[in-house]
């Protein structure tokens, strides 16, 4: 399972910090591995609508996520703040892992 | 409705229903003058409707004063969930929650400046309760407007520090609230980048005010404080001189430009809303600099009221807004302010 994520928009822009996150799960110890595939499972992701309804809110952000995993593949993109509890914990996960990446960089 | 006429009872002509609602609802100056109207003329129906009004238990209305601040400040504790957690409300204490004291802070600096400077009665000019909630999420370094409240991250801690900081940025939020309620600027393209400029406008103001600076003394920066000692940068954003506020290995270079040579086309950032609003911005600093004295007081006003000109529409481009102000300056204070606010936007690169 490969996982790209990407964050735009927020208070300010920062050219920088536009890159995306990839995330190779196979490379991935196992259990940091099966911990995104279970939060990837219980957000339901392959089911989720590719557009959110949600309006564009002064300064909030909108996390986009594409994950190829074989068979399935879908990118979905979600404006902040985000209703859904596991589609949150979700993003929470990779927005620190986008930051664990930024500090190691 | 109310509001509309209520901006204008001076003359009055109203019928007796709506001088009750603006004295009700108005700010002080507007429920004066609605209830001067009301008393002293002599028929019938309008003696009654004034004692009503004297009796009512809603407001104690004589009493009490209108523009009265009401914060709350929650706590989200790390999570997503809002508003969270109520941790302060009006009159109470500080706690020992520095975020917590400068959210409440930041909300009162900002409503007295509405209040003060434009005789305005909170966000909707009609006595809103402010919200903010801190400690939202986990190291999020973010902050935004959800359409009721302010939110606010703690920060990374590496490259950012807590968004409660800079009075800015606090005021920055709260001015959405007044777009969103005023002009309702789509917060797309040239409209969104508007709707940016303008809270960036009313949030160095707000600042201005607070430290009594006039615009010549003003720092014109947006988010002083935000960027941890590791980051090269002084702040989000420079009013005096966009595209120069943050020039990091890790953050790259502030992409903002000061004049339309530089207008960046681009889909990401609804269309570069954070990026472009350092055309208007830029504007406003040079206009505020040739008005000279407190920025709030000539150039501020002549936004403000171009903000609430009905003329506005919430599809408005840079040169739209450009012509309402020169308009406004015009109306306002005359042909020498009209004159700087056109050159301000002429040296953008926005013919108006």
């Amino acid at each position: 399972m490969r996982i790209d994520f990407r964050v735009e928009g927020g208070l300010a822009v920062f050219p920088g910090l536009a890159q995306p996150l990839t995330i190779d799960c196979d490379a991935l110890p196992r259990p940091e591995s099966e911990r995104l595939r279970a939060l990837v499972e219980r957000a339901d992701f392959f089911a989720l609508p590719a557009r959110p309804r949600a309006p564009r809110l002064p300064d909030a952000r909108a996390y986009t996520i594409a994950i190829d995993d074989g068979p399935q593949c879908r990118t979905v993109t979600v404006r902040e703040p985000i209703a859904d509890p596991a589609l949150r914990e979700l993003v929470a996960e990779l927005r620190e892992r986008a930051a664990s990446a930024r500090r190691a960089r | 409705m109310t509001k509309a006429w209520a901006r204008h009872c001076g003359c009055s002509i109203l019928p007796p229903e709506l001088l009750r609602r603006i004295a009700l609802r108005g700010n002080a100056r507007q429920r004066e003058t609605a209830l001067a109207t009301l008393a002293t003329d002599h028929t019938l129906r309008l003696a009654r409707a004034t004692y009503q009004l004297l009796a009512s238990p809603q407001r104690g209305l004589l009493g009490v004063p209108v523009a009265a601040k009401r914060r709350t400040v929650y706590d989200a504790q790390g999570h997503e969930t809002l508003p969270g957690k109520v941790v302060r409300t009006e009159g109470a204490r500080a706690t020992r929650d520095v975020a917590v004291n400068e959210a409440y802070d930041g909300l009162g600096a900002t409503f007295d400046f509405f209040a003060d400077a434009y005789d305005r009665n909170s966000i909707d000019d009609e006595g809103l309760p402010l919200d903010a909630t801190v400690h939202y999420a986990s190291r999020y370094d973010n902050a935004f407007w959800n359409g009721r409240q302010m939110v606010f991250g703690d920060g990374d801690g590496d490259l950012f520090n807590r968004f409660t900081i800079s009075l800015d940025v606090i005021a920055h939020e709260l001015a959405h609230g007044v777009t969103g309620d005023e002009a309702r600027l789509v917060y797309l393209g040239q409209a969104g980048a508007l709707n940016e400029s303008i809270s960036d406008v009313f949030g160095s103001l707000v600042k201005q005010y607070a430290r009594r600076q006039t615009a010549a003394a003003a720092d014109w920066l947006i988010g002083e404080g935000l960027f941890t000692a590791r980051v090269h940068g002084v702040a989000l954003r420079s009013m005096k001189a966009p595209g120069t506020a943050f020039d990091d290995p890790l953050l790259g270079r502030d992409p903002q430009p000061s004049t339309m040579a530089g207008y960046v086309r681009t889909s990401t950032d609804n269309g570069g809303v954070h990026i472009n609003s350092g055309i208007p911005n830029h504007a406003f600093y040079l206009a505020a600099i040739a008005l000279g004295g407190n920025a709030w007081q000539k150039a501020g006003r002549i936004w403000y009221e171009t903000l609430r000109d009905r003329r506005l529409k919430p599809t408005a481009t840079f040169r739209q807004f450009a012509r309402q102000t020169v308009q406004n300056a015009a109306q306002l204070f005359g042909a020498t302010e009209r004159q700087a606010v056109a050159s301000a936007w002429n040296e953008v690169g926005i013919k108006t």
